[in-house]
């Protein structure tokens, strides 16, 4: 067992509520021949209902196999569990659907046990049958989204998927590959449902389950089932009834009858719905947490610190030298020389000061950032040391490789040209635009000319993975806290997302440089390797080439603070699971 | 006859204008540099093979031009085509047009209801402390812009509690009984018909002001003074008809405003109307259903003139000869 690390140190004390007692995990449990699973947190009452709200423009579908934006993937997962899920407090996958799993010797066979006896919410049974449907003909049949089923292709194979008896299944891949585990937390779906869907072919898979689908069509798995969907304005699920999770007094979880999402347009509405009661719980950004803190003890709602955030915030510099398909470099020749030289990503690395980010846009919620790891990452190499602001290393390292200030204490490069460049971020984002000012700021005071320009999010998306003419870039990344091999298509050379020095298909992987190659071999290699400590290896060396090269710097992790109304208990809060990863167990007390 | 002969020579006119409409919008649209996939190129974990799917189902590997053929066949044929996200255009603006019906058609009513008579009344009282008070409410009333009003309406709501935050309806809506479902739109709806109200009815009572006191102003009103008509008659038979004359023409303009005038306000009260759904088309330059509402803004703009013009034909002798 291995235990996420949080440290907090550079935190405001006052501004936080320690994670509270350790989570009881659900145990297995055999009762009448039924594979329950049964929770091991004090037993609640039935009934209520917890609100909770989205941004944006709601789910785009229900179907958890075209779920393609954030919104959809969490609807669509309520109702549909997968065979594993995560220990939300250790990341080791946990039995869900499957009662148990083991992994052969060799790495190559995965065997499930599903749960006898468990049902779908309309009272049929969920078999082996189920599970080897979705997982050939839906996921690997190339039905909705098929980024699942393009992760998992190894040496341009597949693994496949064999069932023995009602409550076995076999997935065997041809060669041992260690993020296939955690694929296995995808939807199953129901075979009597989803069959005359997928006979009617792709294109008609696409709408199916969609927005506009009765919610009594729906069947499910999860804790709770579709009641209602009122465009732009909330997603209402009700409790399954046959649900496999039940209390220590043997009742049927959930205790909830609703879960409610509503829909809200942006952050300050959310938070006016919190105000107004019309939210039970909320995602609390930098400077609102102070003023909740404050309120908090005259209040109905308590504050959670789940630590560091999974996402990634960096500033990226452009090192691409190539030209374009009319002759055209991306970056201009000049640019390009600084961009490429250690020395000035290394100075410009020095003179960012993460602290003062962290202290004056974060409020203080939040921790300096020094590898492409998130801080709550079981993958993250922690001998990479933090440092300081330092001008004077700054100053040293661009002397060194020829760059001279004027009287005036403006930058030029060896050959007389003023260091001048642009810097963008997604308008609209205030923390990334005030990362953007204070980073200008920070180079500044090294004479470099920064003109920052934030501008529209898919605009900027154009710039840095179709037309490559950006200098310098404020952005940021989510990646699983449990499994690095995502980074992939940041990190490897010909990678769909490897932005700082991105390459068109064509190109494929010319003008590799050798650390880009080194990348190239740990991500190889550290999803070839199935043994964690042997996986951290190849993890930490990549993280230690990063760190030392410099094609993104890495700013900080805002921390992650909920606010929840009191009378909610059963409450067991973690950095990877965030506060609701319990919702069965989660109930309504009487105080 | 000549009436109908004219509609229909309206009507052919509007097709070239659509045409020219619907063709710069889509170029401008799609000429900047707006990646409408630039979500899902983002996202780590979804595959090139995903991207390159979705830039073909949504045709942009194809030059713009036959994009634009492609899109004009299927509207011309009466297909909105799908969004960016795959669900169908006319089934999203289908779910928000009765909301920003209900919330518009509310509001034109009032104003017009209470507009029209406060500007007749202010014209009359003409320079007395009635007409000045007005004045300086429709001032007011004018000077707001509506996207401050609303937000501080929406405070006011959160201080007090007495108004929900937004919305058309409560989480709970469902379970209610039709006179609690009324009364739950109903209360939601009160703030933002407030806010536009306000807004709207400034400017027509001041428009219908003016055109009273221009009226009142004329000779032949004069005349009937003169000859002795009581003042009931001389302002309501002879003045008031012929003042209505301009207002016809702005009611089509209310009417072109019916799906898109409220868009702001929508916006910060979270309604569940067509602004929200433009906006966020707009920013991830969602093709259809940014061309869908730009042709039923156009459709509906001239079909707003059309109709003033009829009316105005039918309420003006002078017109009617002339077409």
């Amino acid at each position: 067992m291995r235990d996420v690390e949080i440290d907090n140190n550079s935190k405001k004390e006052a501004s936080q509520t320690a994670l509270t007692q350790s989570y009881p995990t659900p145990k297995n449990i055999n009762l009448n021949g039924i594979d329950y699973l049964q929770s091991q947190a004090p037993v609640g009452i039935f009934g209520g209902t917890l609100i909770s709200s989205t941004i944006g423009e709601g789910p785009k579908t229900f179907n958890p196999f075209n779920a393609k934006d954030n919104t959809s993937a969490i609807m669509s997962g309520v109702m549909y569990d997968g065979l594993l899920s995560s220990d939300p407090i250790t990341g080791e996958p946990v039995p869900k659907l499957a009662k148990a799993f083991s992994i052969s010797p060799d790495g190559k066979a995965y065997t499930i046990y599903l749960r006898e006896g468990i049902k779908w919410s309309d009272g049929k049974p969920i078999t082996a049958d189920d599970v080897v449907f979705t997982w050939n003909n839906i996921i690997f049949g190339g039905y909705g989204d098929t980024s699942l089923r393009d992760s998992l292709y190894i040496e341009g194979k597949l693994p496949t998927c064999r069932k023995y008896g009602d409550y076995v299944v076999v997935f065997s891949v041809p060669k041992p590959f260690a993020p296939f585990i955690r694929s296995l937390s995808a939807s199953i779906a129901p075979k009597h449902i989803f069959l005359p869907a997928v006979q009617k072919g792709k294109k008609y898979f696409e709408s199916f389950l969609s927005t506009t689908t009765k919610p009594e069509n729906f069947v499910t798995s999860g804790a709770f089932k579709l009641k209602e969907y009122v465009p732009a304005q909330r997603v209402v699920f009700e409790r399954n009834p046959n649900y496999y999770e039940i209390n220590t007094k043997e009742e049927k979880l959930p205790y909830l009858d609703r879960l409610v999402y509503l829909i809200v347009g942006d952050l300050n509405n959310q938070v006016l719905k919190f105000e107004a009661k019309e939210l039970d719980i909320i995602s609390l950004q930098g400077s609102k947490v102070a003023r909740y803190k404050s309120l908090e003890h005259h209040s109905d709602y308590k504050l959670y610190n789940l630590g560091p955030d999974t996402g990634t915030m960096y500033i990226s510099l452009n090192l691409n030298t190539r030209k374009d398909s009319k002759g055209k470099y991306y970056v201009k020749p000049i640019k390009q020389k600084w961009f490429n030289d250690l020395n000035f990503r290394k100075a410009v690395d020095y003179a960012i000061d993460r602290k003062n980010m962290v202290l004056n846009i974060a409020n203080g919620i939040g921790e300096p950032l020094f590898t492409p790891e998130s801080l709550n990452s079981i993958y993250r190499n922690k001998k990479l040391k933090s440092y300081d602001k330092n001008l004077n290393e700054s100053k040293k390292l661009l002397k060194k490789s020829g760059f001279y200030t004027d009287k005036k204490g403006r930058l030029y490069d060896k050959d007389g040209n003023r260091v001048e460049f642009d810097l963008y971020t997604n308008a609209g984002n205030t923390e990334r635009e005030a990362i953007g000012v204070m980073v200008k700021q920070d180079l500044e005071d090294l004479g470099m000319k920064v003109n920052f320009k934030p501008i529209e999010f898919n605009s900027l998306v154009n710039k840095l993975v179709s037309t490559f003419d950006w200098d310098m870039v404020i952005m940021g990344l989510t990646g699983s806290p449990l499994e690095p091999n995502g980074g992939k298509n940041v990190w490897m050379s010909d990678g769909r997302l490897h932005m700082f020095n991105m390459r068109t298909p064509q190109e494929g992987k010319t003008g590799i440089l050798p650390w880009e190659k080194q990348l190239d071999e740990m991500f190889e290699k550290g999803a070839l390797a199935t043994k964690f400590e042997d996986r951290k290896v190849y993890y930490d060396k990549y993280q230690e080439i990063v760190y030392n090269q410099k094609p993104m710097i890495y700013i900080y992790s805002p921390t992650q603070i909920f606010a929840i109304r009191n009378k909610f208990k059963n409450i067991y809060p973690s950095s990877l699971g965030g506060l609701t990863h319990n919702i069965e167990e989660i109930y309504i007390g009487h105080d | 006859m000549d009436t109908i002969k004219y509609i229909i020579k309206r009507i052919l006119q509007t097709i070239p204008l659509l045409i020219i409409v619907s063709f710069v919008s889509f170029f401008i649209i799609r000429l900047s540099p707006v990646d409408p996939l630039a979500e899902l190129k983002l996202n780590p974990s979804v595959s090139p093979e995903t991207v390159e799917k979705e830039t073909q189902r949504l045709g942009l590997d194809k030059p713009i031009i036959v994009q634009y053929g492609k899109w004009a066949i299927s509207f011309v044929k009466g297909d909105l085509g799908v969004t960016s996200s795959g669900e169908k255009v006319s089934t999203k603006l289908a779910e928000r047009i009765p909301n920003t019906l209900l919330l518009t058609i509310i509001v034109i009513l009032l104003t017009w209801l209470v507009g029209v008579p406060l500007g007749i009344i202010a014209a009359v009282r003409w320079k007395t402390s009635l007409d000045r008070v007005l004045t300086v409410l429709t001032s007011i009333g004018m000077a707001i812009p509506s996207f401050f009003f609303a937000v501080l309406m929406l405070m006011f709501a959160v201080k007090t509690g007495w108004f929900p935050i937004g919305g058309l309806t409560s989480s709970n809506f469902a379970d209610m009984s039709f006179g609690g479902k009324f009364w739950d739109i109903t209360h939601h709806l009160i703030l933002p018909v407030l806010v536009l109200f306000t807004i709207s009815l400034a400017g027509l009572q001041r428009q219908m002001r003016a055109n009273m006191l221009d009226v009142l102003d004329s000779d032949y009103v004069k005349f009937a003074r003169a000859k002795g008509l009581s003042e009931g008659v001389v302002i309501y038979k002879h003045a008031l008809r012929n003042a209505v004359n301009p207002m016809i023409t702005l009611l089509g303009f209310e009417f072109a405003g019916l799906l898109s005038g409220a868009a702001l306000t929508e916006y910060v009260f979270q309604y569940p109307g067509l602004g929200r759904l433009i906006l966020e088309a707009v920013l991830k330059s969602d093709i259809n259903l940014v061309m869908a509402s730009l042709m039923m803004g156009a459709i509906m703009l001239i079909l707003g003139n059309l109709i003033a013009d009829i009316l105005l034909i039918m309420t003006d002798p002078r017109i009617r000869s002339k077409a």
